[in-house]
């Protein structure tokens, strides 16, 4: 954000199990990490807990960004605001109604979630716009007078706690007038109220789509406004001079204020951070393409830097049935983590997750209760991890429990107990391996054009497995791997996306109009973005979702800078017909070509921070040997080394096991780790 | 229960226990995930909202005997009879007559279609020249010609009105356009470049799923691929054994019918004999009612696909929906009855009406074993709706396919769900906003209807009604709905669901009335190619589904909410469900003291629900079989007639087995079943097989 280089930068990442805290120093790039268990009822505790475990003195922060999962655990939990959903007359039931399809084709048992609203809090309005934009039925004063009647008594007889409204019309992403005059009305008669228009939350077609939408931003807007104003009270006490901001689902960051605004477009701030840095942690390498790979306890998040841009998509749901179509890092995220348990379905075959033994009872070995083979103990069996050093040696592991526990599982599937483990882990990294072949050949890229960024907890305890099974070239581990995610906060940029939806066809084209409509987009984004609190000039780019006369779907195609000529036009359909072919294997020649959304991506850059580059030490030595079994070998005799004696071009040849605080990195017979001058440890094969 | 740990049969050399244990279950992901992939292909491609907002199409993946290997999560009816077409196409055109670059496209009901509109395409997947299997996508093509627009031609009495129809003809020869076939095809259809690009979505499909499969032959090899996809199929078997055991063994009856809103009312009777010995299940509908005059046909694939999906339903949802699972099933469907259609018997309305009918026939057989286990009926009509015209704003043709949700049956821990899609699919259904974006209508209301769920303990789901309003000139509408007179049937005392309507409001009149009524057609429930002027309105309201248990045993709490909530009114409550309501400022509260007394005497005991099991009749003492042999069918390149199996009815394309006393079957099994199981219930048939 065009700040001068002083004082410090902190990232905070408060997971559902761990608060993160990294602080950078801005002159020579040196961090300074804490963990801090979290604290659910209050999550701003953690966040002071962690700044006085890390002796942070607030006066001297030029800046301070969250990420948080304050709303979506909110959303997932159901712990929002009562909301009540006004819509055009005769279409209440909308967010019951849904899209008709089950979870499954063959479950007698599922259950139809129940939206986030009662049925009896959906209210009509008389009101209709077609297709295009046009008025059919006017909305009168009188119908708005009725309305706000009707909402006073909804509210009168309600129960205390939070309110919020929800408006949601038919085709009120072409012609947003209607909803707006109700908004304002309800803004005058409920002075403070918490209102979430759609036209304003997620202007895009498919009515039950923006209603679920506008009914989850509305849910948890008062919670997530407290949020905001108690920590900026806190933080304010506590010296902090700049404006704070909170990572949003894209990748960018927003003021805590307008966070708090538009509550929906932070539910994946507490993973948006991890692609931001292993987009960064490629570019330090010389990287463009890398697959982030983030494993913790619990899950794991995947996703995809192509040729250095990260890929969005508006596809989330709180379960299945349930749509938010807000804009969100592309990523993947599944129940793989340290924590998952392995089980044998009733056809007898060998499953790992997405079940959680959780923090509590947590993996066998914890010797808390749990009797589960997790992916943890089967680690502990295979001797990968060291059970005197987890978390630093805070949570010190019984292997014996471990054996137990797969030994139990062995005798299921009758194998031997250290075939058990093997096949444990390697179920857990080709479910992983899935998931990356499904975010890369699924869009026509090849991981092993690919170089894989490694972190989280149990992330480099497998990195060099799943890059070996998805072909690619080489695995990069990060310094504080359990942290990273929180140090991608400090890299990201200021991001607002606008979209108009509005079909219009190739052979009937306004080029000019099309152009007016761009720039108002463009407008609307920066205006946002200086509300957002960015100063400078912002980079723009444009893009427009087209498909085949007829189609349904879209593909986003980039719009070629400048106005849109007719040159610039001839452009975008040739890309158009390109990228598709590309991906589907044919064109159709001469078809007609249906634009459907314009994009605009308005970003404001912050000034990155570097990791600092390490002084060279005389080459490591391990510190010990122990047992670790690999693959189709018996157990080997392996060095361990400790990540703090690496420094700048040292070479270990594997078989090796790195250890720190956070993080175990595993280097496989036949593989080689080299440290680069900042840090970074890249797994390559020999 | 459980079933022993798989147990591929290792590759030589292959000395990793644990790796076997992996790469079954990786093959086994990797496999559904190539189906998976097309069908993300399909959707993005496809031309009709049917395929990229409703997806009814299904992606599956063949081994090259014409096992099923794996298939996606989009359409339960397609997929059920899928592993007939191929199997059946695979023996009549001949194992190498399909080459690499070839699709073969066919929607022929008689061969193991599903009905008219559904096209199945297949495209051989070829390893190094060597040949691995099929990928297949069978889709729903929206308009395909025949008497009707939108493919779904309600009054038909014979397959030539349904539209053109197709035996497996090839669409592409070794990459390159079969021009003669697509020429046909433009020129039958109404709306020809939907098809096209329709047909190119499959297409492009089938395209991504041989790539992928390329790369899973690279990563594990042809042979170790086929030793474990063999591995798969069996774990498939003996797991569905397994939950097939859970079902004491036994002979459950159940029946129900097919249904004309006419004057009087027709009805075609489906009569089921569901036979549990151990660890198989035979579905026999022997005693069901000849083939009808009209499209509720099905074919033996759609009347199959109806059993699988129960069985599939009452099952564990992990067990992988390959061919083994299907091994332990057998279905006896006489030709030429409603069960299994010989030509030129019409068949349209099989997949969409009787395929959900048939299911609920089995829940319905099946409560009497597994009360537990069940629902009530469905709603258990697509209402499918059809239209077309020219669009005034584009003056171009348009055609559409509109179906809606149904209530549910209710369960024994649970209420059923409210307007979800029939269980012969699973679709989304198109939105309002799309919807009226592509088609000259405007929905007035969209809401579900109060009290249209069958009460009982656990209440059957809503259904829905929907007001469309015509905005053109004009537009061409035909329909197709069942469940208009008879309501969807409750367990064990549940009440049955409100039925299904279709009503016109002519524009400038202050009601709506029937279809009889306001245009003289013979039926209110199958309609076809009526006009609507601009300002008419059709109210589409689809069935609520049956309830579950007796209402007045229903936890007054949960009645209190559905009153609050608007599902069931205060009347219903006291009424039904015997629960007495104050009204409050604040809502309603329950009248404890009052309720006690509604119930008092209600509803008497509890109803029994111990499974009824009846013995399976003593197996008849079969007389000595006369010795039987295979011949193989000659039949010229041109003709394309089919015969069936005497006993389960199936296609006998290449290869019958001739019994001794001159009888046809399609395998010496169905032989010795006809001996052994069907003579001793229903003696010598005095009705031979139509031909």
């Amino acid at each position: 954000m065009g700040r001068r280089l002083v004082g410090i930068r902190i990232g905070i990442d408060t997971g559902g199990t761990f608060t993160d805290l990294i602080v950078m120093d801005e002159a020579s790039g040196e961090l300074r990490v804490v963990k801090r268990p979290s604290t659910p009822d209050d999550p701003s505790r953690a966040i002071f807990e962690a700044l006085a475990h890390g002796a942070v003195d607030l006066r001297g922060a030029s800046s301070l960004v969250l990420g948080t999962t304050v709303a979506v655990n909110a959303l997932l939990q159901r712990r929002g605001a009562r909301v009540l959903y006004i819509t055009t007359e005769g279409f209440e039931d909308v967010p019951f109604l849904q899209r008709v399809d089950r979870k499954f084709h063959y479950d007698l048992d599922w259950q139809r979630p129940l939206p986030l609203v009662a049925r009896r809090d959906c209210l009509g309005v008389r009101e209709r716009v077609d297709y295009r934009g046009q008025t059919v039925t006017p909305l009168s004063d009188a119908a708005v007078g009725e309305l706000v009647q009707a909402v006073r008594r909804r509210v009168d007889d309600g129960a205390s706690g939070d309110l919020a409204f929800a408006l949601s019309f038919l085709f009120a992403y072409a012609q947003p007038e209607h909803e707006a005059r109700v908004r304002g009305a309800l803004a005058r008669e409920f002075p403070g109220a918490s209102i979430s228009a759609s036209h304003e939350v997620a202007p895009i077609w498919r009515e039950y789509e923006r209603a679920s939408t506008t009914i989850a931003d509305a849910s948890v807007k008062p919670l997530m406004r407290r949020f905001v104003d108690v920590l900026d009270r806190g933080l304010r006490a506590q010296g902090l001079q700049r404006p704070w901001t909170v990572m949003k689902s894209n990748g960018g960051q927003m003021a805590a204020r307008a966070a708090g605004q538009r509550p929906v477009q932070t539910l994946h701030s507490g993973l948006a951070g991890g692609i931001i840095a292993g987009r960064a942690l490629g570019q330090a390498s010389g990287e463009a393409n890398v697959i982030t790979f983030d494993m913790g306890g619990t899950s794991t998040d995947v996703g995809v830097v192509a040729d250095g841009e990260i890929g969005y998509t508006t596809a989330w749901e709180i379960e299945f049935g349930l749509p938010v179509a807000a804009p969100f890092i592309d990523m993947t995220t599944m129940g793989a983590g340290g924590g998952s348990v392995a089980w044998v379905n009733k056809g007898g075959m060998l499953q790992v997750g997405p079940q959680s033994a959780g923090a509590v009872p947590g993996p066998a070995c914890y010797a808390q209760g749990g009797g589960d083979a997790t992916v943890t103990d089967a680690n502990v069996v295979l001797g990968r991890l060291n059970p005197d050093n987890f978390l630093g040696g805070e949570l010190p592991l019984d292997p014996d429990l471990a054996h137990r526990a797969l030994g139990r599982l062995a005798r299921r599937i009758g194998l031997d107990v250290m075939d058990a483990a093997r096949a444990v882990v390697q179920i857990a990294v080709e479910n992983i391996a899935e998931a990356v072949r499904l975010l890369t050949m699924g869009r026509g890229l090849d991981p092993r054009t690919f170089c894989l960024a490694a972190f989280g907890g149990a992330g480099p305890l497998h990195a060099a497995a799943i890059a070996r099974v998805v072909g690619a070239r080489a695995a990069l581990v990060p310094p504080h791997p359990g942290l990273f995610s929180a140090y991608g906060a400090l890299l990201a940029d200021v991001r607002v996306d606008k979209t108009w939806t509005h079909v219009v066809r190739s052979d009937s084209l306004d080029l000019a109009d099309l152009e007016a409509r761009l720039r108002a987009l463009e407008r609307e984004a920066a205006a946002e973005l200086r509300s957002e609190g960015f100063a400078g000039q912002p980079r723009v780019q444009r893009s427009a979702n087209m498909r085949y006369l007829g189609q349904n779907y879209e593909e986003e195609i980039p719009i070629p800078d400048g106005p849109l000529s007719p040159a610039g036009w001839r452009a975008l359909l040739a890309s158009f017909e390109q990228h598709y072919e590309h991906a589907y294997g044919y064109r159709i020649a001469n078809e007609i070509v249906e634009l459907v959304q314009l994009n605009v991506t308005a970003s404001g850059a912050s000034v990155k921070p570097q990791l600092a580059v390490l002084p060279r030490k005389p080459p490591a030595r391990p510190r010990a040997t122990r047992r670790v079994w690999f693959q189709r070998q018996a157990g080997v005799e392996c060095p361990v080394y400790d990540r703090a004696d690496l420094s700048p071009a040292d070479v270990i040849e594997g078989p090796a096991v790195i250890e720190e605080l956070d993080s175990t990195t595993l280097v496989h017979p036949g593989q080689r780790l080299t440290v680069g001058e900042r840090g970074v440890a890249t797994l390559v094969w020999r | 229960m459980e079933v022993s740990a798989p147990a591929p049969r290792r590759g030589a050399g292959s000395a990793d226990p644990a790796g076997d244990v992996v790469t079954m279950t990786v093959i086994h992901n990797r496999l559904v995930g190539i189906c998976r992939e097309m069908g993300a292909t399909m959707m993005r491609t496809a031309y009709s909202p049917i395929f990229s907002e409703s997806r009814d199409f299904s992606c599956v993946l063949f081994d090259r005997d014409g096992r099923m290997l794996a298939q996606t999560e989009f359409c339960p009816a397609q997929v059920g009879a899928i592993r007939f077409v191929v199997k059946w196409l695979i023996a009549e055109l001949g194992e190498d007559a399909v080459k690499p670059g070839d699709v073969v496209v066919h929607n022929d009901p008689y061969r193991g279609g599903v009905h008219m509109p559904e096209h199945v395409v297949v495209k051989p997947v070829y390893y190094e020249g060597e040949l691995f299997g099929y990928v297949a996508n069978i889709a729903h093509l929206v308009e395909i010609g025949g008497m009707a627009v939108g493919g779904f031609a309600a009054t038909a009495t014979e397959v030539y009105q349904e539209g053109l129809r197709l035996p497996p003809v090839w669409l592409m020869r070794e990459g390159r356009y079969n021009h003669d076939v697509w020429r046909v095809i433009m020129a039958n259809h109404r709306a020809p470049r939907y098809s096209w690009g329709d047909l190119h979505a499959m297409i492009a499909s089938l395209t991504v799923a041989e790539r992928r499969c390329h790369e899973l032959l690279d990563t594990f090899g042809l042979a170790a691929v086929r030793e474990v996809s063999d591995a798969l199929l069996d774990h498939a078997e003996r797991w569905m054994r397994n939950e097939i055991r859970a079902i004491p063994s036994g002979e459950y009856e159940f029946a129900d019918h097919m249904e004309d809103a006419s004057d009087p009312p027709a009805r075609d009777w489906i009569r089921l004999r569901l036979v549990v010995q151990d660890d198989e299940i035979i579905a026999d509908f022997t005693a069901s009612d000849p083939q009808a005059a009209n499209v509720l046909n099905c074919t033996y694939g759609v009347t199959a696909s109806g059993v699988y999906n129960a069985v599939f339903h009452f099952a564990d949802n992990d067990v992988p929906h390959n061919d083994g699972a299907y091994r332990p099933i057998t279905v006896i469907a006489r030709p030429g009855s409603i069960v299994n259609v010989v030509h030129p018997g019409a068949s349209v309305g099989g997949n969409t009406e009787t395929h959900p009918r048939i299911w609920g026939i089995m829940m319905g057989a099946l409560a009497q074993a597994v009360p537990d286990r069940v629902s009530a009926a469905t709603g258990g009509t697509s209402c499918n709706f059809l239209f077309g015209g020219t669009h005034p704003d584009t003056g171009q043709y348009y055609v559409h396919y509109h179906f809606d949700g149904v209530g549910w049956g209710g369960r024994a821990q649970a209420d059923g769900n409210s307007h979800q899609v029939v269980p012969n699919g699973n679709c989304p259904a198109t939105p309002v906003e799309v919807f009226e974006t592509r088609y000259p209508l405007m929905a007035r209301a969209y809401r579900l209807r109060r009290d249209s769920a069958g009460a009982g303990a656990q209440r059957g789901g809503l259904g829905s009604d929907r007001v469309l309003e015509v905005r053109a000139p004009s537009i061409t509408v035909s329909a197709l709905f069942d469940r208009m007179v008879t309501q969807p049937w409750g367990l064990f005392g549940g009440g049955g669901g409100d039925p299904s309507r279709l009503l016109v409001r002519r524009a400038g009149q202050p009601s709506f009335q029937t279809f009889r009524d306001a245009f003289g057609t013979s039926s209110n429930s199958r309609v076809a190619n009526v006009e609507l002027r601009e300002g008419d309105q059709v109210m589409i309201s689809s069935p609520g589904g049956g309830g579950y248990g007796p209402p007045a045993r229903r936890d007054p709490a949960l009645v209190l909410r559905d009153v609050a909530e608007g599902f069931v009114s205060p009347q219903a409550a006291r009424g039904v469900y015997k629960v007495a309501l104050d009204a409050a400022d604040d809502g309603y509260r329950i009248d404890h003291a009052a309720t006690a007394e509604l119930r008092r005497d209600e509803p008497g005991p509890e109803p029994s629900r111990e499974p009824t099991v009846r013995a399976p009749a003593a197996a008849a003492q079969a007389a000595p079989p006369p010795p039987g042999a295979w011949e193989e069918l000659t039949v010229d390149w041109w003709q394309t007639d089919v015969v069936n199996c005497e006993c389960c009815g199936q296609v006998i394309v290449r290869n019958r087995w001739r019994a001794g006393d001159g009888r046809q079957f399609c395998t010496p099994a169905c032989d010795e079943r006809f001996r052994t199981y069907w003579l001793p219930r229903y003696g010598t048939p005095s009705e031979r097989r139509p031909q």
